[in-house]
């Protein structure tokens, strides 16, 4: 039975949404018959080099992480930087190769850049790639009680069942789990119009206020003269 | 023209160093005023997604490390200059810290952009976006593309648009000339 390795690349390390929906695939493996998977903080100095040591031993590696400015964290980054030696192993020494990217926006249109990187990162390492999961809406998972995502669980641990069985991530799932691509042009409009209201900055704002903080909002700290 | 330069090679040994600061000095000597900040010099400790810089001191990252002095130069430059050697096929985890550590300059609240969701602006005035990508290694023509279209984006997350992108495989003074005309 192959072994998987699951990253968690997220800054926030356990508590992280990337985590909570990396667990899912995780569940799906099992699921699907695959052992307990070994699951690394990247975020933790000692999970980071337990990683860079696992990813030599692994038959396939999942590597989750959030959009960080459209592009991967620099903790996700530092790592990668730290495998470099992996792309001078002769073919088939690396694990196969997948990836889960989850951002704050609704949209899948922020991340595809990141995937096509990630893309071309596997064959860096001459892996087999097993896709990318992508997924907008992640910070939603921080604010709504787990059964409330139940859809989005149940297509993870598919995926996670896929790689188990297929070993790899379906297509169609993965077009699935997606959700919305791009808004279309009605979508658009309707969201110029809600995004103001104040039901859509309720997230930020109830932690401003909480924080005492909500008269400074709108700082500029670093160009008053330019204050909105 | 004020631009900063956040030189992301943590190695300087490097003649992607030399490239870096032969370039600033072309500029300065075209009347611009440069400032290049060193990376490696700067102790940064990260973006650990706390959203302290949006909820509980709005503007500005809670940790105590120079992201301060990054963000500063960068939101009073006019152009913000990105500088780094490809490694693994992308800019350096070095420039990568810095630039997650740049979101304070946003906020948090959401606006329809270009036929997306993004960050509301903090500041009136953003700096317009420069790439110069040291040449060589493991890294290929798409490696190139691939990192500058992420760039491409990162710069319309900070309100502003790439305007300039160049690989240090031609003179400083031929990129120097080709900033001139386009930047």
């Amino acid at each position: 039975m192959n072994s998987l390795v699951l990253l968690n690349g997220s800054p926030r390390g356990e508590r992280s949404n990337s985590m909570k929906m990396l667990a899912r695939v995780a569940e799906g493996w099992v699921r699907g018959g695959g052992q307990e998977p070994e699951v690394l903080h990247l975020a933790h100095r000692i999970g980071f080099a337990r990683a860079v040591k696992a990813f030599a031993q692994a038959d396939t590696v999942i590597l989750a992480m959030p959009l960080y400015t459209d592009s991967m964290p620099a903790l996700v980054k530092s790592y990668i930087e730290a495998l470099q030696p992996r792309t001078a192993v002769a073919e088939g020494e690396n694990p196969a190769l997948g990836f889960l990217v989850q951002s704050g926006f609704p949209e899948a249109s922020h991340s595809r850049p990141l995937e096509r990187y990630l893309q071309k990162l596997a064959r860096r390492f001459g892996s087999l790639y097993v896709g990318t999961i992508v997924r907008g809406g992640g910070e939603s998972l921080q604010m709504m009680p787990d059964r409330a995502n139940e859809k989005l669980w149940k297509q993870l641990r598919t995926l996670g069942e896929q790689l188990a069985h297929d070993g790899c991530f379906g297509a169609e799932e993965l077009r699935a789990v997606a959700g919305i691509e791009r808004m279309s042009a009605l979508t658009l409009a309707l969201a110029r119009l809600v995004v103001n209201l104040p039901i859509m900055q309720f997230y930020w704002n109830g932690m401003l206020k909480k924080n005492g903080a909500w008269e400074l909002r709108f700082a500029a700290p670093y160009a008053p003269a330019a204050k909105l | 023209m004020r631009i900063s330069i956040l030189n992301g090679d943590p190695d300087p040994s490097t003649a992607f160093q030399v490239y870096v600061h032969d370039f600033a000095q072309r500029l300065s000597a075209s009347g611009h005023a440069v400032t290049t900040l060193d990376l490696r010099e700067f102790n940064l400790k990260g973006c650990s997604g706390c959203w302290g810089c949006w909820v509980k001191t709005p503007g500005e990252c809670a940790k105590r490390d120079d992201s301060a002095t990054v963000c500063r130069a960068a939101i009073t430059a006019d152009l913000l200059l990105l500088a780094s050697p490809l490694t693994m096929g992308f800019t350096t985890a070095l420039l990568k810290r810095a630039a997650d550590q740049m979101i304070p300059l946003i906020h948090p609240y959401f606006v329809v952009e270009d036929g997306e969701i993004h960050h509301r602006a903090r500041y009136a005035k953003y700096p317009k976006l420069g790439l110069l990508l040291g040449a060589g290694g493991d890294c290929d023509a798409e490696d190139c593309e691939i990192t500058t279209e992420m760039w491409r984006r990162m710069a319309r997350d900070l309100k502003s648009q790439l305007v300039f992108a160049a690989v240090s495989d031609r003179s400083a003074q031929e990129v120097a000339d080709e900033f001139a005309r386009v930047a």
